[in-house]
C-alpha cells in the first residue's frame, strides 16, 4: 500500500523534526532560568546569603550550561527514548511525567467532551440551517459567530458571575468540590457527581465560544452540496426530503468539517489555558503557562512534546480515516 | 438576532443547571457545612499544588510548612517595635561583643510525633543544610534547654534571620536525610500548632497538633486551597466558601459590604524605580548621573500614581527607607520622612540645569547635544506596575525628561536586573522584618552586596550597583553595635547619603490587603491589637494568627 507507506514515512520525518524543534525552542527564549530561581530563593529567604552548595545544586537541577548544544541534544534524545521527561525546576523535585500525568485526564475529559459536543451540535445544527437556507434560521449564523467573537475570558467571567456566584447553580472553581473531598480524587459516585457538576459550566463556556465556526462551515458546505447535480437527481427521483438531507447532502458536506475535527481533537491535549485560569480547573494549559513564565525547560518540553504527539497522532488517524471514507485522496499523487 | 441565541443559551444553561441539581440530589453531601469549624484559606498557591513540606525549599514548599508545621525560635512581629515573642525559644542574649549567642528554649517541648524537642535539635538545625555558616565556629549544648553559639563576627543584626526565620527541624528525622534540597518531606514532623492531615494537588489540610506546647489550637482544622485567579478567590470569599485570603481587590467594599468579611491593609514594602546607578561598575545610561535621578524624583506625581495605578491603597514612601511609624526612632532628619507627593517640574529643571543640562528644541533636557533618554520596564501583566510606569513616563516628559516605559516577560525582567544590564525598572524591595531598618541598608545599599555589571550579586541584593564609602562605613558601624545612639548616628548618615544619591527612587509603600471572615471566626488582629500581620502567605505570622483564632459559637 504505497499510500499508507508514504504517509508513515512522512509522519516519521515530521515527528523527528518536531521533537528536535521542541528541544531547540525553549533554548531560544530570553533569560536565564538559574538567575530567576536564585533571585526568587534570595527574596524568599529574607536576604540570607545563599550557600555555595545551594547555588551549585540549582545549576545542576536546571541542567543549563553543561556541555555543548550537541551533547545536550544527544542526551535529550536518550532521555526521550527512555520516557524520562526530566525534573521540573519550578516545582523541584517533582518529575515532569507525574505533573503531566496528573493534569492530562482532566484536560482530555473536559476539553475533549466540550470539543465533541461543540462539533456534534455545530455540524448537526449547521446541516439543518443549511437545509432550511433562506429562512429565519439563517440568523443563527451571525448570532453564533457573534458569541464566538466575544473574548472567551470575558464570556467565562460573566457566566461565572451570573450562574455560579449570583444564582449559585454551579460551583465557582475546581475540577471537583475541594471542600467536600479534601483528600483529593476518589473512586466513588459522590465524587463523580461532583466532578460532573464542576465540568458543566466550563463545558458550556467552551461550547458557546467555539460552536459558531462549526456551524458556519457546515451550513455553507451544506448549501453548496445542495446545489450539486446528484442532490437534484435525488429530489427528482422523489426521495423523501429527510433521506436526501441525511444520506445525500449532510454526509458529503461533513467531510471538510471532519478534517477540522481531527485537528481540533489533537489540540484538545493543549487544554484551554484561559478556561483553566478562570475556573482554576486542573489541566495541561496552565502547566504550559507556568513553565514558560518560570523558564522551566523540562516542563515546557514535556508539555510541548505531549501536545505535538497528540496533534500528529490525530492528523495521522484522520489521514487514514480520510483515505478510507474518501477514496479520491488515495489516488491524488 | 442575538436574542435567539441568548435564549438558546439560557435554555442550555438552565437544563445543565437542572442536571446539576438532579445529580446533586442523588447524593446527600451538603457541600458547604460538611464540618463547620474548618477554616479555609487561600495563601496564594496556584494549582496544581506540589507536595513539598521541606523547610529548606523556601520557594517551592507549601505555605503551611513555615509556621503552622515548622517554627523558628522566636516570632518577630513586622508591624511593631516590641521585643520578639518566644515560640520554641524562651530567652536569648548576646555577649557584649555580639559573637556569642545564648538561647534558652522552653522546657518539655515535643515534636508532633511525640518525641522530645531539646536543645540538641536546635544545635543540629544550625549545622544542617543551608543553615550552615562559616561564621559559626562553635555550637555547644549546655543542657536540654540551653544552646550556645559562638561566631567569628558580631551577630546583632542577624537576630531576625537566626532566631526568626531558621526553621527548627528534628534531628531524629533529618539526620537520615542526605540530599536536603531534593527532599519533599511528605510526612513533616514539626513543632508548630498544626500537623499535616491530607494532601492533594488541589488542596491540603492541616489539623491541630495534640503535642503543641500551648495546647491544641481552638481551630481544629485548616484547609489550604489552590486557586489560579484573584477573581475566583474573591468569588469564593463573597459566597462564604473561603475564610481567609491575602490579595489585591480594587474595591474592597464590595466584599466587606455584608459585614461577614473584614479587611485590613498594612503597607510595608517599598515600590521603587531601581536604577543601575554606578558607571564605575559598568552601568550605562543617563541615570548613572545622580542629578538625573534627583530630577526624576522631583518630577513624578506620587499622589496620582498611588490613586491611579495602585487604586489608592498604598501609603507614602520615604527616601530614608524606614517604615513609619514603626521605625520612628531611627529616622535621622525629618525631611527624609516622606518623598515629595506632588510633582515639581520647575525643581527638576533647576536640578538638571545646575548639573549642566540644557533644554533642546523639543523641550527635553540633554547634555552635549544628546537628549536624555531612559528605559523603564516592568513585568507584563503586573498592571499596577505597568500603569505606574506609564504615569512616570508622562510626568517625566512634562518635566523635560524622556523616559520610555515598556513591559517585558517575567524572564526578561529578572535576568537583566540581577546582572545589571538595565537602566531603570519598577521593582519591589522587601521591608526589614524587624523594627530596625538595618537589613534594608545592608541588603540594598551596602557595596559588599553588589558586583560589577555582568555578574549577579551573591551576598546581597544591591542590584543598583550602588557604592558609597560613607554608607558602607556606617552600615559596618551599625552592624557591630547594640548601642542605640551609635546606631542612630550611623543611620542618619546613611539616610542623608541615600536620599541624595537615590539609587532607588521611592515611589509608594505597597499595600497588602487581607480579608477574613469575622462571622465564623474571631480573634483576628485589629488596628488596636496588631499582634501579627494577618496575611495568610506570611510565614510565622500566619501561624500566630491561627493560634489566636476561635470559631464563633452561634
Amino acid at each position: 500500500m504505497p499510500f499508507y507507506a508514504r504517509r508513515i514515512v512522512f509522519y516519521a520525518i515530521t515527528l523527528w523534526a518536531t521533537i528536535s524543534l521542541n528541544f531547540l525552542l525553549p533554548r531560544l527564549l530570553p533569560g536565564d532560568p538559574a538567575a530567576i530561581m536564585i533571585g526568587k530563593l534570595r527574596r524568599a529567604n529574607g536576604g540570607r546569603p545563599l550557600s555555595e552548595e545551594t547555588i551549585k545544586s540549582i545549576h545542576a537541577i536546571l541542567g543549563t550550561g553543561t556541555g555543548s548544544i550537541w551533547d545536550q541534544y544527544v542526551a535529550y534524545w536518550g532521555r526521550i527514548l527512555h520516557g524520562d521527561l526530566g525534573v521540573s525546576s519550578t516545582r523541584y523535585p517533582e518529575t515532569v511525567s507525574s505533573l503531566i500525568g496528573a493534569a492530562l485526564p482532566w484536560t482530555l475529559a473536559l476539553v475533549g467532551t466540550a470539543t465533541i459536543i461543540s462539533f456534534v451540535l455545530g455540524v448537526g445544527i449547521g446541516a439543518w440551517v443549511g437545509w432550511k437556507r433562506g429562512t429565519w434560521l439563517d440568523h443563527l449564523i451571525p448570532a453564533t459567530t457573534l458569541v464566538q467573537s466575544i473574548p472567551y475570558f470575558w464570556l467565562a467571567l460573566v457566566l461565572v458571575a451570573v450562574f455560579a456566584v449570583h444564582l449559585g447553580w454551579f460551583p465557582i472553581v475546581g475540577g471537583y468540590d475541594v471542600f467536600a473531598f479534601p483528600d483529593g480524587p476518589e473512586l466513588s459516585w459522590p465524587f463523580f457527581v461532583s466532578a460532573v457538576q464542576h465540568a458543566i459550566l466550563p463545558i458550556i463556556t467552551i461550547v458557546l465560544s467555539s460552536i459558531g465556526g462549526w456551524l458556519l462551515g457546515m451550513r455553507n458546505m451544506m448549501v453548496s452540496t445542495l446545489s450539486e447535480d446528484y442532490v437534484t437527481t435525488a429530489e427528482a427521483k422523489g426521495l423523501r426530503p429527510k433521506h436526501i438531507r441525511g444520506r445525500y447532502a449532510a454526509r458529503n458536506a461533513a467531510i471538510p468539517s471532519l478534517a477540522g475535527f481531527g485537528i481540533a481533537l489533537g489540540f484538545v491535549v493543549a487544554g484551554s489555558i484561559v478556561m483553566e485560569q478562570v475556573f482554576s480547573y486542573p489541566g495541561l494549559g496552565k502547566l504550559m503557562i507556568q513553565a514558560v513564565q518560570g523558564l522551566d525547560y523540562a516542563l515546557m518540553q514535556g508539555v510541548f512534546l505531549v501536545i505535538t504527539l497528540a496533534v500528529l497522532a490525530a492528523n495521522f488517524s484522520m489521514d487514514l480515516i480520510y483515505g478510507f471514507i474518501d477514496p479520491r485522496v488515495r489516488h491524488s499523487g | 438576532m442575538p436574542r435567539i441565541t441568548s435564549r438558546a443559551a439560557l435554555v442550555v444553561a438552565a437544563g445543565a443547571a437542572a442536571l446539576s441539581l438532579v445529580l446533586g440530589g442523588c447524593t446527600s453531601t451538603p457541600s458547604s457545612n460538611s464540618s463547620g469549624n474548618v477554616l479555609r484559606v487561600w495563601a496564594g498557591s496556584a494549582t496544581p499544588i506540589s507536595e513539598n513540606f521541606n523547610p529548606f525549599a523556601v520557594d517551592t514548599a507549601v505555605h503551611a510548612t513555615f509556621g503552622a508545621i515548622y517554627e523558628p525560635l522566636f516570632f518577630f512581629n513586622q508591624l511593631s517595635s516590641d521585643a520578639p515573642t518566644g515560640m520554641i525559644g524562651d530567652t536569648y542574649s548576646y555577649s557584649d561583643d555580639g559573637k556569642t549567642l545564648t538561647v534558652k528554649i522552653k522546657p518539655d517541648l515535643k515534636w508532633n510525633d511525640g518525641e522530645a524537642l531539646t536543645a540538641k535539635d536546635v544545635a543540629f538545625t544550625f549545622g544542617y543544610g543551608s543553615n550552615k555558616s562559616d561564621k559559626l565556629v562553635n555550637t555547644e549544648v549546655k543542657d536540654d534547654t540551653t544552646v550556645v553559639f559562638t561566631y567569628s563576627t558580631p551577630q546583632f543584626t542577624e537576630a531576625s534571620l537566626t532566631l526568626g526565620s531558621t526553621w527548627i527541624i528534628p534531628e531524629h528525622i533529618w539526620s537520615k536525610i542526605t540530599d536536603y534540597m531534593a527532599e519533599t518531606n511528605p510526612k513533616p514532623v514539626g513543632s508548630g500548632p498544626y500537623k499535616l492531615e491530607s494532601f492533594s494537588d488541589a488542596s491540603y489540610t492541616v489539623v491541630a497538633n495534640e503535642y503543641f506546647r500551648d495546647g491544641e489550637p481552638a481551630v481544629k482544622e485548616v484547609q489550604y486551597v489552590g486557586l489560579d485567579s484573584n477573581q475566583s478567590s474573591q468569588d469564593l470569599l463573597t459566597t462564604g466558601q473561603l475564610d481567609w485570603v491575602g490579595q489585591f481587590i480594587a474595591n474592597p467594599d464590595s466584599v466587606t459590604a455584608s459585614g461577614d468579611i473584614a479587611t485590613m491593609n498594612n503597607q510595608q514594602d517599598p515600590t521603587v524605580i531601581i536604577t543601575c546607578s554606578n558607571a564605575d561598575l559598568g552601568c550605562k545610561g543617563d541615570q548613572t548621573d545622580p542629578a538625573v535621578r534627583q530630577a526624576i524624583n522631583a518630577a513624578i506625581d506620587r499622589t496620582a500614581i498611588a490613586s491611579k495605578a495602585f487604586a489608592g491603597l498604598p501609603a507614602k514612601s520615604n527616601p530614608a527607607f524606614v517604615l513609619l511609624p514603626r521605625d520612628e526612632q531611627w529616622l535621622g532628619d525629618n525631611a527624609n520622612g516622606e518623598s515629595p507627593q506632588s510633582p515639581d517640574a520647575a525643581k527638576a529643571g533647576q536640578i538638571l540645569e545646575a548639573a549642566g543640562y540644557t533644554k533642546d528644541a523639543d523641550g527635553f533636557y540633554g547634555k552635549n547635544g544628546k537628549a536624555i533618554e531612559l528605559d523603564l520596564f516592568s513585568p507584563d501583566g503586573w498592571t499596577d506596575y505597568n500603569d505606574a510606569a506609564k504615569l512616570i513616563s508622562e510626568e517625566a516628559a512634562s518635566a523635560g525628561i524622556r523616559i520610555n516605559a515598556r513591559t517585558v516577560s517575567d524572564a526578561e525582567y529578572w535576568t537583566p536586573i540581577s546582572n545589571g544590564d538595565f537602566q531603570m525598572a519598577l521593582y519591589g524591595l522587601t521591608q526589614s522584618l524587624v523594627a530596625d531598618p538595618y537589613s534594608n541598608y545592608s541588603q540594598y545599599f551596602a557595596s559588599n552586596g553588589t558586583v560589577k555589571v555582568g555578574e549577579s550579586p551573591v551576598t546581597g541584593q544591591n542590584y543598583s550597583r550602588y557604592k558609597n564609602d560613607v554608607v558602607d562605613q556606617a552600615v559596618a558601624t551599625a552592624g557591630a553595635t547594640q548601642d542605640t545612639a551609635t546606631k542612630q548616628a550611623a543611620y542618619a548618615q546613611i539616610q542623608t547619603e541615600i536620599a541624595t544619591d537615590l539609587p532607588y527612587i521611592p515611589v509608594v509603600l505597597n499595600a497588602s490587603q487581607a480579608f477574613f471572615n469575622v462571622k465564623k471566626f474571631e480573634g483576628w488582629p485589629t488596628e488596636d491589637n496588631l499582634y501579627a500581620n494577618p496575611l495568610p502567605y506570611l510565614s510565622v505570622a500566619s501561624a500566630v494568627v491561627l493560634t489566636h483564632l476561635k470559631p464563633v459559637s452561634n
